[in-house]
């Protein structure tokens, strides 16, 4: 049974190969996802792990991480 | 196979009246789920495409493959392969739900500065380590937590 099922998942990429040979010509005219796709998709996730590095790191957010390894005591009760 | 569109306006009904659309609405859509609209792609033929169609009134072993592929193409906009190529869409996308997300943390940061309450004085430094060294003199949780991380001879953290 489960070897039914993969045979008919793979198949998928067997199928693949003979459309995308036979779709050769391209679009004649490309629209705008074509032309800035993979501009906006490389600034937007660029500007996105900034932005997030930057916030989790550099203002001053307590994370108070696990002192474990970080941390090194200091006596507390000679006062 | 070549991509040519024929020189033909897509059926428009003229306007004035109340049903109509406006170019580029028009009354002709085919998705895959609705491949076969009433209304064929080009309703105003010029007279190369009227004798065409007068022609497939005859046998259609009578037309040339070309005239065949003609006549699909005033009937219908594009092919199934045409209709579902895939696009690029996704990248804009995702590209924008990205630029959204990272809009957020600028938000944050706006929020720290602006609405954060002051840092309580539990969460300094310098309490932290006093506190730890607190804890580890009462040997907390000794056996598998945070004492037992802790090597008390070499007063380090255990490797």
């Amino acid at each position: 049974m489960m070897f039914l099922l993969t045979r008919n998942a793979l198949r998928r990429f067997k199928i693949r190969s003979i459309q995308q040979i036979r779709q050769s010509h391209e679009k004649h005219s490309p629209d705008f996802h074509d032309k800035y796709g993979n501009i906006v998709l490389a600034s937007g996730s660029a500007f996105c792990v900034v932005a997030w590095v930057f916030t989790a790191t550099q203002i001053g957010i307590e994370w108070n991480l696990s002192p474990v390894g970080r941390v090194t005591p200091e006596e507390w009760n000679d006062k | 196979m070549s991509q040519v569109q024929p020189e033909c306006s897509p059926s428009v009904v003229p306007a004035a009246h109340s049903k109509e659309k406006m170019p580029p609405y028009t009354n002709y859509h085919a998705q895959r789920s609705y491949p076969m609209p009433d209304e064929p792609f080009c309703t105003e033929l010029n007279a190369e495409q009227r004798a065409l169609k007068e022609k497939e009134k005859g046998s259609w072993t009578q037309l040339t493959h070309d005239e065949k592929v003609a006549l699909y193409r005033l009937q219908f906009h594009e092919t199934f392969a045409e209709m579902n190529r895939r696009s690029n869409e996704w990248k804009t996308v995702m590209g924008c739900v990205f630029f959204f997300f990272g809009f957020t943390a600028l938000m944050i940061w706006w929020q720290r500065i602006y609405v954060f309450p002051k840092k309580p004085v539990t969460l300094t430094d310098e309490w932290k380590a006093q506190q730890l060294q607190r804890i580890l003199d009462m040997k907390g949780n000794p056996v598998q937590g945070l004492a037992s991380r802790w090597d008390y001879e070499k007063k380090e953290w255990k490797k």
